[in-house]
């Protein structure tokens, strides 16, 4: 379970304060595929970097499974993406010069979790995202959805509860974004909470709740 | 544990970046070329100069015609202060210091230069007078016949040891007999690369019939002398024998005017009694003498002395290593900041997906380390291959390669790798993930 309390965060930029979130509260429970859309610049992103720990709140609670992730230290919030946060991006961010096989490898590699057979775990999900015969490839040399694909197993390599996406299919066509649905939808069933950053109606339209964000708060 | 994953994630990394990683080595194995040949220069300048001033064994004592000031730090200063005066050590000395305990053996040395006939040749020579150890302690080998025995010396036998030179120019061998007023034949007149170009040819010049002078006569000074040996050539200059006729020191006192030795070596026992023998060797022949117009030298001080004169090579050699290490250092350093500031998103994924900041400080630590070393092991192997291939081929100059000295070029790399290697890795573990990962 996810709880949001009082959320606040803001950014200073040279002498300017931007307010992003206002504040934010937000429950999600275990297992739900949540959507949250808003409009370009509305913190978004800044909202689901806090989600994952990659950045904090000013101000505000964040607990996660019980425990008030706001009062972390470093290290543990390290633990913490490593453990149980998958994340997806817009721009894929895979390691440009590290093979598709090595890419989803490296959450193993930083792993904190005993999961036994690192190489045939790697195998199965590139199986399971249909780039088994990629595995030896640069990034560059894949399609867009080829890249996401990738960077989906990445995500999922360390059995997360939680996977995050920032506009998982921003960059993708029709086509292909549909095949990265289907993915996600497999993810969910299998029990996995998703919370996906999106424009597109579309893909809002296969979560079970959709999140607007407005004006520094949620609507 | 985690320090071999970071380890081996550094090795990727290398080799993701393979080729900015090549030429950032470029200038560390460039800088460990140059140290190691610098090195190996230095070592040989010394070997040479050991060579050269007499390899004085650790058990032998020198004993020579005027007196070696001390100079201002205590040390015996063969530089510029050595007094020349005629020498007045006569052969009388030698029987004293023979007669002091734990001496095993006094071969004292006569010299002058003199002219050598035989048959049409005749040469100039230089004339020298010693006993039956002479070839020992010289480390003269014989290439044809005998030295002279202590019996032939005792009953001032006639009989001469030839080096190699004069027994070539007075075969009329040598490229022109010395007849004239110097004529005493150098072999390092000729420069390096002619010398080089005569070791390559050794193999096609047709050897002249192989003749010898052992068994014949020669005149030297109104006298005849049989030749009984030749010695082989001893390329060393100060102390080469090239140039020698060697009679026994008993025979040359008897034949010409030669009287006082211009110079004297003394062994020991052993290397213990050396002190306490080099005290008694000093007031042996002081009774003699009634002004200190000798001198007594041991290995130590003839070491030292030399060590003096490297000492300036080792200093600007030391300057020239730390110079040419810092620069290749700070070049990787800077290739290194440009690495990380290039993977500022690879920083970020790496972190986002649970790498900890020990992790990539620890990743882009090692990176800079294995880069150093292994440039270091690059520029050492090419300088080590650079040195082989010189001394197989350059014989005028021996380049020597020390242990340490390759010990030190690859533990001065692990220093570099290591303090350049902070600054990089600190600010690579410094990023902020969400920073990182925004960053275009
Ligand atoms: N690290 C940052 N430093 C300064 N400003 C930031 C930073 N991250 C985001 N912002 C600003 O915060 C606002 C919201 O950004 P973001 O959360 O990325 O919006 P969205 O994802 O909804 O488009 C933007 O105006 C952006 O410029
Ligand atoms: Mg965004």
């Amino acid at each position: 379970m996810i709880t949001l309390r009082r959320v606040q965060k803001a950014f200073q930029t040279g002498s300017s304060r931007q307010d992003i979130l206002h504040s934010v509260d937000l429950r999600i429970d275990p297992g739900e595929y949540v959507a949250i859309m808003g409009k370009s610049g509305s913190g978004k992103s800044t909202l689901l970097n806090i989600l994952g720990a990659l950045d904090s709140a000013d101000s505000g609670e964040y607990i996660l499974a019980g425990k008030p992730v706001h009062k972390m230290r470093q290290s543990k919030r390290t633990a913490l993406r490593n453990t149980e946060i998958g994340f997806v991006f817009q721009q894929f961010q895979l390691i440009p010069n590290l093979s598709v096989y090595q890419n989803v490898l490296l959450p193993l590699t930083y792993g904190r979790k005993k999961l036994g057979r690192k190489k045939a775990r790697v195998l199965q999900l590139l199986e399971e995202v249909g780039l088994a015969d990629k595995k030896k490839q640069k990034p560059s040399r894949l399609s867009g959805g080829e890249k996401q694909r990738a960077a989906i197993a990445r995500a999922l390599v360390n059995e997360p509860s939680i996977l995050l996406a920032d506009e998982p299919t921003g960059s993708l066509d029709e086509a292909t974004t549909e095949t990265i649905l289907q993915l996600f939808d497999r993810v969910h069933q299998q029990g996995t909470t998703i919370v996906v950053i999106t424009h597109d109606q579309e893909v809002a339209d296969r979560a079970q709740r959709v999140i607007h964000l407005k004006d520094g708060a949620l609507a | 544990m985690r320090l071999g994953n970071a380890l081996k994630l550094a090795c990727f990394g290398l080799w993701a970046n393979k080729f900015r990683v090549l030429s950032a080595m470029m200038g560390i194995v460039i800088g460990l070329f140059a140290v190691i040949v610098l090195i190996a220069i230095a070592v040989g300048v010394k070997d040479t100069l050991l060579k050269q001033m007499g390899s004085l064994g650790a058990e032998q004592i020198l004993v020579m015609p005027g007196r070696v000031l001390d100079s201002a730090n205590g040390q015996k200063d063969f530089l510029s202060g050595i007094t020349s005066v005629p020498s007045t050590l006569t052969y009388e000395d030698a029987k004293a210091v023979e007669a002091v305990p734990n001496v095993k053996s006094v071969i004292p040395q006569l010299e002058t230069v003199s002219k050598a006939v035989y048959e049409e040749q005749n040469v100039q020579a230089v004339l020298v007078g010693s006993t039956h150890q002479y070839s020992r302690v010289q480390h003269a080998d014989l290439a044809e016949g005998r030295f002279f025995t202590e019996e032939e010396q005792q009953s001032k036998k006639n009989v001469i040891v030839l080096g190699s030179n004069i027994h070539d120019a007075l075969l009329g061998k040598a490229a022109e007999p010395q007849s004239g007023s110097t004529g005493i034949p150098a072999p390092q007149e000729k420069t390096w690369w002619q010398r080089a170009l005569d070791s390559l040819m050794a193999g096609t010049v047709v050897s002249a019939e192989e003749k010898t002078l052992v068994g014949q006569k020669l005149t030297i000074g109104e006298k005849e002398y049989t030749v009984i040996g030749v010695l082989k050539p001893n390329a060393t200059l100060g102390s080469s024998t090239d140039n020698n006729v060697i009679m026994p020191i008993e025979t040359a006192l008897a034949n010409t005017d030669m009287k006082y030795l211009n110079k004297m070596i003394v062994e020991a026992n052993s290397t213990e009694v050396i002190d306490e023998v080099d005290g008694a060797v000093f007031s042996a022949i002081k009774q003699n003498h009634k002004e200190i117009d000798f001198s007594v030298v041991k290995q130590d001080q003839m070491l030292g002395a030399i060590d003096n004169v490297t000492v300036i090579l080792q200093v600007m050699l030391l300057g020239i290593t730390a110079v040419a290490l810092f620069i290749s250092g700070t070049g990787i350093m800077n290739v290194m900041v440009m690495s990380v500031r290039e993977r500022t998103r690879e920083i970020g994924i790496r972190k986002a997906i649970g790498a900890t900041t020990f992790e990539i400080m620890a990743q882009f630590f090692f990176e800079t380390l294995l880069l150093c070393v292994i440039g270091g092991l690059f520029g050492t192997g090419l300088g080590y291959a650079f040195i082989e291939l010189w001394n197989q081929y350059i014989e005028a100059f021996t380049l020597t390669l020390p242990l340490w000295a390759i010990q030190l070029a690859l533990g001065s790399t692990v220093v570099i790798g290591g303090l350049f290697g902070i600054y990089p890795a600190l600010k690579a573990a410094r990023m902020k993930p969400s920073h990182a990962l925004r960053f275009e």
